[in-house]
């Protein structure tokens, strides 16, 4: 197996894996669709990155921290209306990153493409992505409780506003990593979809958890050599693959 | 020494009175059952209690003080992966110490070892209000805030929430605060009553303070209370 082979299969299946964990979490709040959201906010970090030559994950990593941070204040020091905010914040940030992208550079903003990585971008995925891994086991327990019942959590001596903010910080993270792979138009999809299977037959938050980290390294592996020796895109193959097993697993419900 | 002593506490949201001017002390096993129509404040006191809301006023615990707290409900997913035994482990995640097993916790409210690899979602109103008991006794509380417990009846041929709680409080030399609408459990359980109608309607002893003339204050048209206490006591 050549080299750069390896290298994508290595950091797009702990990608996956940060993914699926981080999203098997998610769900448990049903926040699917924060993380697809929130990726669009990565765009005109991206598009400046292409734009002034520095490396795009910077770009979107900062955009994203800001965009999460904006939400989390706005709705816990606020009173305006979070999701209307969210909704029009997040499509202004893919107009500004759409028209701000380069034309020849917009697909791989959009769908991610890792079949070029840098051993930059390599080392960096991989490292935030195992951080991320980390992160999630260390504080596994206190995120379950605040997501299932932010009342028990808070009785508990937990202080739910401030691991809401850590999650969402640890959420723009993998999304900013992701992007390499997925794009910011399917980040969505490395969260919710390994989660969503796992859920049809999981017994126990372990095999939960477990279960999503290994479907998201099961369809980053798929994807990847799918698209290498057929030359298809990754980050779409992933999504098929991962879609097709959440399809079947549907009927394994337990 | 009250275990704990509550003095002018006050809350408001905004604008709006929720709670005025509220003072009772607890001492170390007395049941205090708090009362009052919907929307008079009582799970508000109990959440200034948990230091869940900002308050005016003063709430003072010694030292020792280790709050257990039942929910009124959760609300749960059904299809929510997460056994009894994690969700009791999740506690031991906030204290370094837990003091009882989720096997014990469990054995504690009368629930089998079974109950240890089923998931929340699989169980009844009455199965999961016994988990939540467990949850609020595992790391040996020494007050526990009990919101309106539903008197489930589905698990069948065993005790009443009521006396399980009783029989906890006995054993485990537990303080306990709960709502209630029941004033037959009132008159039974507890040892002190607050009736509350955003401010203090009445406190002391249920004998003393729950008079006809009180609950026609607290409710409004007592006639219906009156008899329901004679029909009980």
């Amino acid at each position: 197996m050549d080299a750069n082979l390896l290298k994508i299969l290595i950091a797009a299946s702990l990608i996956a894996a940060s993914g699926g964990m981080l999203g098997s979490l998610a769900l448990l709040r049903r926040m699917a669709l924060v993380g697809d959201a929130l990726s669009h906010v990565a765009l005109p970090g991206v598009a400046l990155g292409i734009l002034f030559h520095f490396n795009p994950f910077l770009g979107a990593l900062a955009f994203l921290v800001f965009g999460t941070f904006a939400i989390w204040a706005v709705e816990h020091k606020t009173k305006l209306p979070v999701d209307t905010l969210v909704g029009v914040l997040f499509t202004v940030a893919l107009a500004v990153g759409a028209l701000l992208t380069p034309r020849e550079d917009i697909l791989d903003a959009l769908f991610g493409d890792i079949s070029n990585i840098s051993s930059l971008d390599f080392w960096l995925a991989s490292i935030a992505s195992i951080i991320i891994i980390i992160l999630l086991l260390v504080f596994y327990k206190k995120f379950t409780l605040s997501l299932i019942s932010p009342d028990l959590a808070l009785a508990s001596g937990q202080k739910p506003h401030m691991l809401e903010l850590l999650f969402l910080m640890i959420f723009a993270f993998a999304v900013a990593v992701g992007i390499k792979f997925t794009g910011a138009l399917l980040m969505g999809s490395l969260i919710i979809i390994p989660a969503a299977t796992a859920r049809n037959f999981a017994r126990s938050m372990n095999q939960y958890l477990t279960f999503s980290a290994l479907l998201g390294v099961f369809g980053a592996i798929l994807g990847v050599l799918v698209s290498y020796f057929y030359g298809f895109s990754p980050g779409p193959a992933f999504v098929l693959f991962s879609g097709a097993i959440f399809f079947i697993s549907i009927f394994f419900r337990r | 020494m009250p275990i704990l002593e509550v003095k002018k506490l006050s809350v408001r949201y905004g604008e709006q009175s929720i709670l005025d001017d509220i003072s009772f002390d607890l001492e170390k096993g007395d049941t205090l059952a708090i009362i009052g129509p919907n929307g008079s404040g009582k799970t508000t006191l109990l959440r200034a209690i948990l230091g869940a809301i900002s308050y005016e006023g003063e709430i003072i615990f010694t030292l020792q003080t280790r709050i257990g707290y039942v929910p009124q409900k959760i609300d749960l997913e059904r299809d929510l992966p997460i056994t009894v035994q994690e969700f009791l482990l999740l506690k031991s995640a906030q204290k370094k110490s837990s003091a009882y097993s989720p096997h014990q916790a469990l054995e504690m409210v009368n629930l089998s070892a079974n109950f240890l690899k089923k998931r929340l979602g699989e169980l009844s109103a009455g199965e999961l209000q016994r988990v939540l008991i467990a949850w609020a006794v595992i790391d040996r509380p020494s007050l526990l805030l009990f919101d309106e417990p539903t008197a489930s009846v589905d698990v069948a041929g065993q005790e009443t929430v009521y006396e399980l709680l009783h029989r906890l409080h006995d054993k485990y030399d537990l303080t306990l605060i709960l709502i209630s609408h029941d004033l037959t459990v009132v008159y039974r359980y507890a040892s002190k009553v607050l009736c509350l109608n955003r401010e203090q309607v009445c406190y002391g002893a249920p004998s003393e303070v729950l008079t006809p003339k009180e609950l026609e204050k607290l409710y409004g048209g007592g006639h219906k209370f009156y008899h329901h206490i004679h029909e009980k006591t």
